[in-house]
């Protein structure tokens, strides 16, 4: 839905907390799965900085960027199809919830109605999320919320797994876990799906 | 300074509150201040609801105020409790022939020395969060420039404090949230730990850790925690035994 009302290629909600992403709630098509994917991996991207900044991020051209930054990202995101990406910080008050994403598979700015509707929708998509979280059990995490979301859990078993392998704590083992899928060219899930496939040790 | 300026300058402040961040109670105690200074009344104070919609004093004017204002509470009549339940302006031009509205609060009202009042409520649409009482130390009406003045201040004090409101559940709905997905990712840490330790699959490996927390009563998440730390019983992690997967 939030790619039609914007006019964008695609879209994708990020969670974020202690300004790291957590996990995408969805994502519209396949490049913004990987565009989440990326930043999830990378812990940088357009999602990162309009968590931190708490205000819109743009980047109308990704090929040819105004200032050097997301290093890592830029060059896999455009590999992905993404020309120009935009990233509104989503929030309730003073309740930062998370971000959502846009790209386009050309470059060029958003249009002055499409910030406006991104916007507008960006209130409707934050005050949608702590509804539903609000009616969800105690300590749990709406059921609604995990449809269609991915919260990487597959890469939180794997830091378990690596931790025991190399005697670290699993904070250490998810570095490690990182430092190896970008030393490889590979996405943090293939690595951690490869942990717990008991394909790979780190150890 | 010019009373118009004074006005302006007060609506500005209140109008601030909405961007920033704010303190409840400091902004319903300069607007009773703001109701003496500037309107031609002896005495404002503040009441708002409770969560279970009870009426609690927040701000006097004076201590005199005080008292009549938390007697009302206790005998439960009064102006400002008519305002709150009704959600339409109470006034009242002469207290001493109120014998019969409010027995015991008119009577406690005129010995404090306040002869007639005025109750607006804080009102945003449907939803009443409190009120605003103004006494008068003389039998007399409130002026219609200083009821509209006053009527501003409660609406733009009713913003504020639904604002702030739904700012602060906003805010403890997103702390559950991360929260929730904190314990699910030390669950999915702890699995990994135990898959590596026993050599089994992660949907044993759960079982393992949920039929400990069971048996020893405690939160699946504070296992999790444990086994993260390698503080758990040895006995949740079972003994070595080929993968299941």
């Amino acid at each position: 839905m939030s790619q039609e009302v914007v006019g964008a290629s695609g879209a994708g909600i990020m969670l974020m907390g202690r300004e790291l992403p957590l996990g995408s709630l969805c994502t519209t098509n396949a490049v913004s799965a990987a565009i989440e994917e990326l930043q999830y991996t990378l812990g940088e991207g357009p999602c990162v900085d309009a968590y931190r900044q708490d205000q819109v991020v743009s980047e109308p051209n990704l090929a040819d960027p105004v200032g050097a930054r997301w290093l890592a990202f830029t060059p896999k995101a455009l590999d992905a199809g993404a020309r120009a990406i935009f990233a509104f910080p989503l929030r309730v008050g003073a309740a930062r919830i998370g971000v959502l994403d846009f790209y386009q598979d050309r470059p060029g700015p958003l249009a002055e109605k499409q910030h406006a509707d991104a916007l507008a929708l960006c209130s409707v998509v934050a005050h949608s999320v702590l509804d539903i979280q609000a009616d969800a059990p105690p300590g749990t995490l709406a059921a609604e919320l995990e449809v269609g979301a991915d919260f990487h859990f597959v890469v939180h078993n794997a830091a378990g797994a690596v931790s025991v392998q190399l005697g670290v704590s699993v904070t250490e083992a998810m570095i490690r876990l990182r430092a190896y899928a970008f030393s490889r060219e590979r996405s943090l899930r293939d690595v951690a799906e490869d942990v717990v496939d008991r394909k790979l040790r780190l150890g | 300074m010019s009373r118009e300026y004074e006005l302006i300058r007060s609506l500005v402040d209140m109008a601030d509150t909405l961007v920033e961040d704010f303190d409840v109670v400091d902004l319903l105690t300069g607007l009773a201040e703001r109701c003496v200074n500037l309107l031609d009344v002896s005495a404002a104070g503040v009441m708002l609801a409770g969560p279970g919609g009870e009426l609690r004093l927040i701000a006097s004017s004076s201590d005199a105020m005080r008292v009549v204002e938390t007697f009302e509470l206790q005998a439960q009549e009064g102006p400002c409790l008519d305002a709150y339940r009704s959600g339409e302006q109470v006034s009242c031009e002469d207290l001493t022939t109120q014998t019969t509205r409010w027995q015991r609060f008119a009577v406690v009202a005129v010995e404090a020395g306040f002869l007639s009042a005025l109750a607006i409520p804080l009102r945003l649409r449907e939803h009443t969060v409190g009120a605003l009482n103004l006494f008068k130390a003389e039998k007399l009406p409130v002026a219609e420039a200083d009821l509209l003045v006053a009527r501003a201040f409660a609406d733009l004090a009713a913003i504020s404090v639904l604002h702030h409101r739904s700012s602060v559940e906003a805010l403890v709905i997103n702390e559950q949230l991360s929260r929730a997905l904190t314990s699910r990712v030390l669950i999915e840490q702890a699995k990994g730990v135990i898959f590596e330790r026993a050599g089994i699959d992660m949907t044993e490996a759960f079982n393992r850790m949920r039929g400990y927390a069971r048996g020893h009563n405690l939160l699946l998440t504070n296992v999790a925690q444990s086994v993260i730390d390698g503080t758990v019983n040895a006995a949740v992690l079972g003994t070595r035994r080929p993968s299941k997967s």
